[in-house]
């Protein structure tokens, strides 16, 4: 057990070294930590402080608000079982742990010390946001019992939620060894799991604000919960862990903290039987199942042109293997949440359909193939400069291929759709925007993407590669958004009859700037390809 | 970039002049001078961490010299536009993308150079006959063994005939039989006039093919010439310093005993001339 302990604690000791000196030692690693640590450890909390400094001052006259602990708690409770699951089914590449460690020390030292260093790093996201809350909470209370009762009270829930999520996201990383299906299937369940998540969460979340009523003062202050979260069972735990300064403990919240303290040993062992398991079947998990015959050649549409034919070839690579464009669940996450209107009203589908697939088909366009233009191919780059004259090629076969994704979204589906929710003149004009937005949105994405380019392999969704800035792809979301909002405005003018030079000048100057910024783009990008050195490699 | 100096040079199909690389305060390439001739296997040999890999990047325009010059097949090396015609280049890594197949690997690096497959096609799929690829020429290359991705790179790297190629460790990972035949290849390629820039540890392999050696040591070019020239002066040298001193250094003497032994090779002439004393070799070559 001592040798276990002390075998771990070397193990864990070194991750934890290598992650400091990942962040401190890399700017923009060092710079995105912080932003990070700012938006959720002091701007999220300072958000709620006014409703934190109240409920502190209510709890302060003796009766204790248990609605909004039980939310507070539940929440707790989700964000640990999410963080949990995602590391666990994320531990196949993270750490530093390689074979050396795996043959050298007991294999359960190395689960106990990879599962330390995960909780401990789910914890510590917790730290700032939780410290700033309990003081808010401390100075409306007038003392620090209440902060310290409800610390005392969340950690239990919080470790407990961080080991389960872990056991299922242990589960689902087996599940996804053990089935040998297509990366496509598992990429396509992937994308379904996330939307049913997050579409269902807004249409739960949107009953549960329904049943507050429009007067609710504040999103904590909503004492009815959505049924989805267990509200009453985490209420009367608020009871129990706030019983010293006024709170009422019942049966149910006795039982809830006994399991919730129950939980922690017993998950804690069932992880580490499980990632003990796991540790030697993942390194003979391959997807050799994938392996398909060569294809006789380049389909005519891409024969055009050598970028054509590169562009070809990238498209050929994302079928074989779509963890290519994992990164783009954070577009996905971010565009999500306008299909929680569509939850709410099906109907809607027609007037916002049109906006969501032009815009869409922008956003894939440049996010596909062009926002890492450079560090995409960070390994074949001795090839790809010794061999092309001009890296236009290369540009043009990033943005060739994006076109390829992202226009027939945004001219096959906006613009039909478009025909039938508003009329034929509507959607030509549509086509025009679609077209302009497509072209201009990919050249402006070859030019962002060799402005900040990611070289260094990182972890994101499970899959080691060169992802592009996750802030870059952000603003370009924005962007696309902005531009196709006021491209809308144009289409709606054009559409309805406004006055003809008007319209002509609106069109002119938009179409100058979508394809200026484009054409812009694309000329930093080639300029910073041809003058590519190799001296940091 | 001034012209070529001498008629050699000019002639030339790689020369260096003065070609420096610093990083900071490390010198990685110090003030290399070299020539080598059209049609010629030119080993280039060190230890590791000598500079060669900063020299091949330079050579093939990868990246800039701090000072000094190269040019290759008369191209400045520092003009990729058109430097790209010219050269192949395998590095240690090779620079493959694991989801396509062989065939469609070696049909993309056509496609970057703007050449059409049914150009090269003839040329390529022979290569891959002779190395015992084309059987799997439609599988994907994430299945390939070291062997078959270097003999993929290895095609990929010459199927479009260049001047110059630049080969680091081209034999790395490949069984005796495949190793053979790579340097048969490499062998037919000098004699259709195509100049190979050979680095590699594998003294063997250079001592069977190379026509002219250079050693680099700490950045510098510490001896070139013929196989049998550098050998003749490292042992003359060597034997000179085994008298002069018999207690410089321990290494030094027992690379100066190796190397004064009755049948010096190339082995015992890059031990000596490796050796961490400060010597002008090429004052003697």
């Amino acid at each position: 057990m001592t040798d276990l302990a002390r075998d771990a604690w070397t193990v864990l000791r070194t991750e934890i070294r290598v992650r400091v000196r990942t962040v401190i030692t890399d700017r923009r690693t060092l710079l995105g930590t912080a932003s990070s640590l700012l938006l959720f450890g002091v701007l999220f909390p300072w958000f709620f402080r006014e409703n934190v400094v109240s409920f502190g001052e209510r709890a302060a006259t003796g009766a204790v608000p248990l609605g909004p602990l039980g939310a507070a708690f539940a929440t707790l409770a989700v964000v640990g079982v999410t963080v949990g699951a995602s590391t666990g089914f994320g531990q196949e590449t993270t750490g530093t742990v390689g074979p050396l460690v795996r043959t050298s020390v007991a294999p359960t030292a190395v689960s106990l010390a990879r599962l330390a260093s995960e909780v401990a790093r789910g914890l510590t996201i917790f730290v700032l946001p939780a410290f700033a809350v309990l003081t808010f909470l401390g100075t409306g209370y007038g003392g620090p019992a209440l902060p310290a009762l409800l610390a005392a009270g969340a950690l239990p829930v919080i470790l407990a939620a961080l080991l389960v999520g872990r056991l299922v996201g242990d589960a689902v990383r087996y599940l996804n060894l053990a089935v040998g299906v297509s990366l496509w299937v598992k990429a396509a369940v992937t994308v379904v799991v996330t939307l049913v998540f997050f579409v269902g969460t807004q249409a739960l979340l949107f009953a549960g604000s329904a049943d507050a009523g429009e007067g609710s003062e504040s999103p904590l202050a909503a004492a009815s919960l959505p049924p989805f979260l267990p509200g009453e069972p985490l209420q009367s735990y608020a009871g129990v862990v706030t019983s010293p300064v006024g709170g009422s403990p019942r049966a149910l919240g006795w039982a809830v903290g006994i399991v919730a303290v129950a939980a922690v040993p017993v998950a804690l062992a069932a992880a580490l039987r499980a990632e003990t398991h796991l540790l030697f079947r993942e390194t003979s998990a391959g997807d050799a199942g994938d392996a398909v015959a060569g294809t006789s050649g380049v389909p005519r549409p891409f024969t055009v042109g050598p970028g054509a034919r590169v562009a070809w070839r990238y498209l050929l690579r994302t079928r074989r293997d779509p963890r290519i464009l994992s990164h783009l669940m954070i577009v996905l996450f971010m565009g999500i949440g306008s299909l929680g209107n569509v939850v709410r009203d099906p109907g809607s589908i027609v007037h916002i359909g049109p906006p969501i697939a032009v815009i869409g088909g922008a956003v894939l366009a440049g996010a596909t193939y062009c926002m890492n233009p450079l560090g995409d191919d960070v390994d074949q780059l001795p090839l790809l400069l010794t061999s092309a004259g001009s890296t236009s090629v290369l540009l043009h076969g990033r943005a060739l291929a994006g076109v390829a994704v992202g226009l027939p979204l945004a001219l096959g589906v906006g613009v039909p759709l478009a025909a039938v929710s508003e009329s034929l003149l509507f959607a030509a004009w549509l086509a025009v925007l679609a077209v302009a937005l497509v072209f201009g949105g990919a050249g402006v994405a070859l030019g962002l993407g060799a402005v900040v380019p990611k070289f260094e392999t990182r972890e994101y969704m499970s899959v080691e590669r060169p992802h592009p800035s996750n802030y870059v792809l952000f603003g370009y979301l924005l962007g696309v958004t902005l531009g196709g909002g006021i491209g809308f405005l144009l289409v709606d003018r054009a559409a309805s009859g406004a006055p003809g030079a008007l319209v002509g000048v609106g069109w002119a100057v938009y179409l100058a700037v979508v394809g200026g910024a484009g054409l812009g783009g694309y000329v930093y990008a080639h300029r910073r390809f041809d003058d590519l050195s190799l001296d940091r490699f | 970039m001034s012209e070529p100096s001498t008629s050699r040079e000019t002639d030339a199909a790689l020369s260096a002049r003065g070609l420096t690389k610093r990083y900071g305060s490390t010198t990685a390439v110090e003030s290399v001078d070299l020539t080598v001739d059209p049609g010629v296997v030119f080993g280039f040999l060190g230890p590791n961490g000598a500079g060669k890999t900063t020299t091949m990047r330079i050579l093939t325009g990868l990246i800039d010299p701090t000072s000094g010059e190269a040019r290759v097949a008369g191209v400045p090396s520092d003009d990729r536009a058109r430097l790209v015609d010219h050269i192949g280049l395998l590095p240690e890594e090779p620079p493959l993308y694991d989801e396509l197949t062989g065939r469609e690997q070696l049909q993309f690096a056509a496609d970057l150079r703007d050449i059409r497959w049914d150009a090269v096609s003839e040329r390529a799929l022979g290569l891959c006959d002779k190395l015992d690829l084309s059987e799997d020429l439609d599988r994907r290359i994430d299945g390939y063994s070291k062997g078959m991705r270097q003999k993929t790179a290895f095609v990929q790297t010459v199927q479009h005939d260049p001047d110059v190629v630049f080969l680091d460790e081209p034999t790395s990972g490949l069984d005796p039989r495949a190793a053979k035949t790579l340097r048969e290849l490499i062998v037919d390629l000098a004699e259709s006039d195509t100049t190979v820039f050979l680095s590699t540890h594998i003294l063997p392999v250079v001592e069977e093919i190379a026509d002219e050696v250079g050693v680099l040591h700490e950045g510098r070019l510490v001896a070139e010439g013929s196989i049998d020239e550098l050998v003749a002066s490292a042992g003359a040298a060597a034997d000179d310093r085994a008298t002069d001193d018999q207690t410089v250094d321990d290494r030094a003497g027992d690379s100066a005993e190796t190397a004064g032994a009755d049948d010096p090779d190339l082995e015992d002439a890059f031990l000596a001339l490796t050796s961490r004393e400060e010597t002008d070799w090429n004052a003697d070559a």
